[in-house]
């Protein structure tokens, strides 16, 4: 019994779409958006994190790369102090109920911070 | 039950060790990874190999001597395991909030646990591990639980790998 719902399980797990945060490809479509650092950059976890607030008054995840290709682009925690103004270039979360950025590059001031490669043309 | 879970979540992210974690720099996240991938490698290398031997690979070699290496091995693997892996959990541990993988993948290790506990106490296992010849019926039993084994850990190993697909 405990065998036939573990594999049950496993098959679930194998027909399961590849989704999520490590490739690009639960997103949708590259944008930008202007907004406020509401939450500072933390480059403690798998990935480096930031929110911002654009005019509309949407909180935005702002997702980077890991922790330290994020540090190698330039961006430390405190680079970009909270409630300075920022670009965020990256792919939209495909979900329109998820308001998450996975980051190409962050503009602030004339600085711009190319946490990926922009795309070859 | 959901806002218990969350609670404890909380409770690891709050955490000394979460704090600690998060302070340590870039590579730490990096670095808990690595321990913990070689703590998966050691557990299920040695699980897969003493599982296939109890489901009739590699009879030449007699149980006991499959059993020396692999035990201990699995044993200290599954501790290395455990000790990165609920560390790396502390650093952001709110952010698994309803991730169906880790919340497969927790009860499955209990039940992993238990199958251990239940295998440690079949005759037939300690009747081979003895290093008596199998009595009739012994090689169905011994194969069932590997075969049991085999599919618990390939089921924690694969919700641990998609967590952070979700």
């Amino acid at each position: 019994m405990r065998l036939s719902l573990t594999v049950a399980a496993i098959a679930a797990l194998l027909s399961l779409p590849a989704l999520g945060h490590h490739g690009w490809g639960g997103n949708d479509g590259e944008i930008e958006v202007t907004g406020v650092v509401e939450t500072g950059l933390s480059l403690s976890g798998p990935h480096g994190t930031m929110q911002i607030r654009d005019g509309e008054g949407t909180l935005w995840q702002v997702t980077l790369a890991p922790a330290p290709r994020t540090h190698r682009a330039g961006l430390r925690e405190g680079t970009v102090p909270v409630g300075a103004e920022v670009t965020v270039h990256g792919e939209r979360n495909a979900d329109p109920d998820v308001y998450e950025l996975k980051t190409r590059r962050v503009t602030h001031g004339d600085t711009h911070y190319d946490v990926y490669p922009p795309p070859r043309r | 039950m959901a806002d218990r879970i969350y609670a404890l979540l909380v409770w690891l992210e709050a955490s000394a060790l979460g704090e600690a974690v998060r302070g340590a720099g870039v590579w730490a996240y990096g670095w808990l990874n690595l321990a913990h991938i070689l703590g998966i490698a050691m557990l299920f290398g040695a699980v897969l190999l003493l599982d296939l031997r109890l489901l009739g690979a590699w009879r030449s070699i007699p149980l006991p001597l499959i059993a020396r290496p692999t035990v201990p091995l699995a044993a200290v693997g599954f501790v290395i395991a455990v000790a990165s892996g609920s560390t790396m959990l502390t650093v952001n541990a709110t952010g698994y909030e309803g991730n169906p993988f880790l919340y497969a993948k927790l009860p499955l290790i209990g039940v992993g646990l238990v199958n251990v506990a239940i295998v440690q106490r079949l005759g037939a296992w300690r009747w081979a591990l003895a290093g008596h010849a199998p009595r009739p019926g012994d090689g169905a039993v011994l194969a069932g639980a590997g075969a049991t084994s085999l599919a618990i850990w390939l089921a924690v190993v694969s919700c641990g790998r998609m967590i952070g697909y979700w």
